[in-house]
């Protein structure tokens, strides 16, 4: 190597040092104490029980994140599409104002509300009835797998919804114009002018907060902690009221295998994008 | 540039001058108080405790640390004093520690404790079975209860005329009247562990041996058959948020019965959260309870003014006034100390429901630690499958 390559090594150093110290470390350390028996040596018990005991809350798990990822797409092309193609200005200023709103607020708090806002006898139950949309004896508590995922949904929109609108605003108008002086209407330029062109970052956004609501605790947790739950619930339950934290950590890998998806996802849009 | 060092000068000086303050009078010593439990724990030792016992101690200083509620908030403990045992560490920067049975019962094994209680007056005055067996380990000797806690279902009389008078009878009951009866499964609280304890005592046939053992290992078979029927009563119920949860549920009228903590029963009702006309029913053959112990670590640095803490803290005036009168809890020391330095009125509110007899023969303690695991996992196997 000459000089100038350990120059650039040296100055890198730091951020890798961190990334080993931080990350991989503790990553292979959660690796080892998965596949470790009480006697030391390599054993797949851990995870035969996770399988045995949380294979629901597996598939509980990536059927939440999915669908709150295709709710969260659907949404931020709604309001991002209306953000670029809208033509009334006041409604345009204040949608711009309100969506941001749920990105200041930290998912525990998005729980809190979400629970008096969602149960049977809450507030959206309370304003369905006054306005005479439902019958009393109808209400019924959001508080199980729709809770999670309306929660999911409210939170993370405004961020896809901010990098689509950004994404969008920076597609020439001319093609815009164009297609609607041929007499295009706003939904068609929407989905097949705008939207194709503003693919790419819209899919980093949706892997970006696939990846952050598999990891989220605080929603599940105060939302819906009883079967079937989140893993994440799964793992503290094994840490805090057992203290066992072998199968913990394999619960850990099996939910790192979701997220590699996520991961997979990005790397190959990011090195597509390299090659364009 | 002149005017932007000045400014740093002037800035300097104030810094050094705050750094500076004069150091008060008499050394100070902290006494580190490390409790598990809800967030009304580090409030009972920074709000009453410390304030107390700081005034009759110059120049010490209470602090309070909370680990978060249930078992998960003791291990946390656990994992600290352990951690520094294996460091070889010389003084420990835990000086009293407030944890569940489950706790007490490992550190103990685990040499992690000092025996403490011949040493203070309070000792003499916990003699209860629980001061010298946690969950079949025993702690004579390292441990004073600071209070005692109870489950108990809370129920609505406006729709529940009569309650269920035991599990038996709850197991008829809410097939009459479906998703009336919410409890917090077994990862959302003790409230909800303790109702599955309770379910297996009633229906286990294990008797006492769930709570005194001997261990048996082979049990499991008997334990997974008599949550089967548990399965079948969870489609009747409402699956609650938490322990909170199911008083939130209880107080929107969502449902109207629920297993809970008799102390957040009370404070809730005090609070003006939760109706006063809300009533508990301890049912039979009985839900259990646990005190919380204090505890002194086995290497504390002020091992000698943490004894004296504790020694004021499970007084029999203290635990008159703050534990019953003000915290709801049932006292840690025997109730006859305690119910001397009160007025009869306030020591009546904590029995207005359950009487000192229901709570003698219903009230049980937990199943042994080994039970215990055995149960929670069955559910998961059985119940949540």
């Amino acid at each position: 190597m000459n000089r100038r390559s350990w120059a650039g090594l040296a100055l890198a150093s730091p951020a890798l040092a961190i990334v080993a110290v931080f990350f991989i470390g503790p990553l292979v350390m959660s690796a080892v104490l998965a596949v470790r028996g009480k006697d030391g040596g390599l054993t797949t018990e851990h995870f035969a029980k996770a399988f045995e005991y949380y294979s629901t809350d597996l598939a509980f798990s990536a059927a939440i994140v999915v669908l709150s990822t295709l709710g969260i797409g659907i949404v931020a092309i709604a309001i991002a599409g209306y953000l670029t193609l809208g033509e009334h200005p006041r409604t345009l200023a204040f949608l711009r104002w309100l969506y941001r709103w749920p990105l200041f607020i930290p998912f525990i708090v998005t729980a809190q509300v979400m629970r008096t806002f969602l149960a049977k006898n809450g507030m959206l139950n309370h304003v369905l009835i006054g306005s005479g949309l439902i019958e009393p004896l109808q209400a019924q508590s959001l508080l199980d797998w729709r809770g999670i995922v309306i929660a999911f949904i409210w939170k993370q929109a405004p961020f896809v919804t901010l990098l689509l609108a950004g994404a969008m605003a920076a597609i020439d108008r001319q093609h815009i114009e164009a297609a609607r002086n041929l007499g295009a209407s706003r939904l068609r330029v929407l989905f097949e002018i705008v939207l194709p062109q503003a693919r790419r970052t819209l899919l980093v956004g949706l892997v970006l907060s696939f990846v952050a609501m598999l990891s989220v605790l605080s929603v599940p947790m105060m939302i819906n902690p009883n079967s079937p739950t989140m893993l994440t619930v799964d793992i503290a339950y094994r840490i805090n009221s057992h203290g066992d934290y072998a199968v913990a950590n394999a619960l850990c890998l099996m939910s790192l295998v979701l997220a590699s998806f996520g991961a997979w996802f990005y790397l190959r849009e990011a090195a597509r994008k390299a090659q364009a | 540039m002149r005017p932007f060092r000045l400014t740093l000068r002037v800035a300097l000086v104030a810094a050094g001058t705050l750094l500076c303050k004069p150091l008060p009078a008499v050394a100070q010593t902290t006494l580190n108080v490390v409790t598990a439990g809800d967030q009304n724990m580090v409030d009972y030792v920074n709000n009453y405790l410390g304030p107390k016992f700081e005034a009759q101690n110059p120049g010490v200083k209470v602090r309070a640390v909370g680990t978060g509620p249930g078992d998960a908030g003791s291990q946390k403990i656990y994992e600290k004093l352990s951690a520094q045992q294996k460091a070889g560490t010389a003084a420990w920067d835990t000086d009293v520690a407030v944890v569940h049975q489950r706790g007490a019962a490992t550190m103990v094994k685990e040499s992690l404790l000092a025996p403490y209680t011949k040493e203070v007056s309070a000792g003499k005055m916990a003699t209860r079975d629980s001061s010298r067996n946690a969950l079949g380990q025993n702690v004579e000797g390292y441990v004073i209860p600071m209070f005692h806690s109870q489950i108990a279902f809370a129920y609505n009389p406006a729709v529940v005329k009569q309650p269920p008078k035991s599990y038996a009878e709850l197991a008829e009951w809410v097939k009459k009247n479906p998703k009336q009866f919410g409890y917090n499964g077994v990862k959302g609280g003790m409230s909800g562990v303790g109702f599955v304890m309770g379910w297996v005592n009633a229906n286990a046939g294990m008797g006492d041996q769930l709570v005194k053992g001997p261990y048996d290992a082979s049990k499991k078979a008997v334990i997974d058959k008599s949550l089967a029927s548990l399965k079948d009563f969870n489609q009747y119920v409402v699956m609650t948020p938490g322990n909170a949860g199911t008083l939130d549920m209880l107080n929107r009228g969502e449902i109207a019965m629920g297993p809970v903590w008799v102390d957040m029963f009370y404070t809730w009702v005090a609070d003006g959260k939760m109706p006063p006309n809300v009533k508990l029913e301890l049912p039979q053959p009985g839900l259990p309870g646990q005190p919380m112990y204090y505890v002194v670590p086995a290497k504390a640095a002020n091992a000698a003014l943490a004894k004296k803490f504790i020694d004021f803290a499970a007084s029999p005036e203290i635990q008159a006034e703050g534990i019953v009168k003000q915290f709801n809890w049932y006292p840690g020391i025997d109730a006859q100390y305690v119910k001397a330095k009160m007025d009869e009125k306030s020591w009546n509110k904590l029995f207005t429901d359950i009487t000192p007899d229901a709570l003698a023969s219903y009230g049980k303690p937990f199943p042994l630690s080994e039970y215990f695991t055995d149960i929670l996992e069955s559910y998961e196997r059985v119940v949540l499958k």
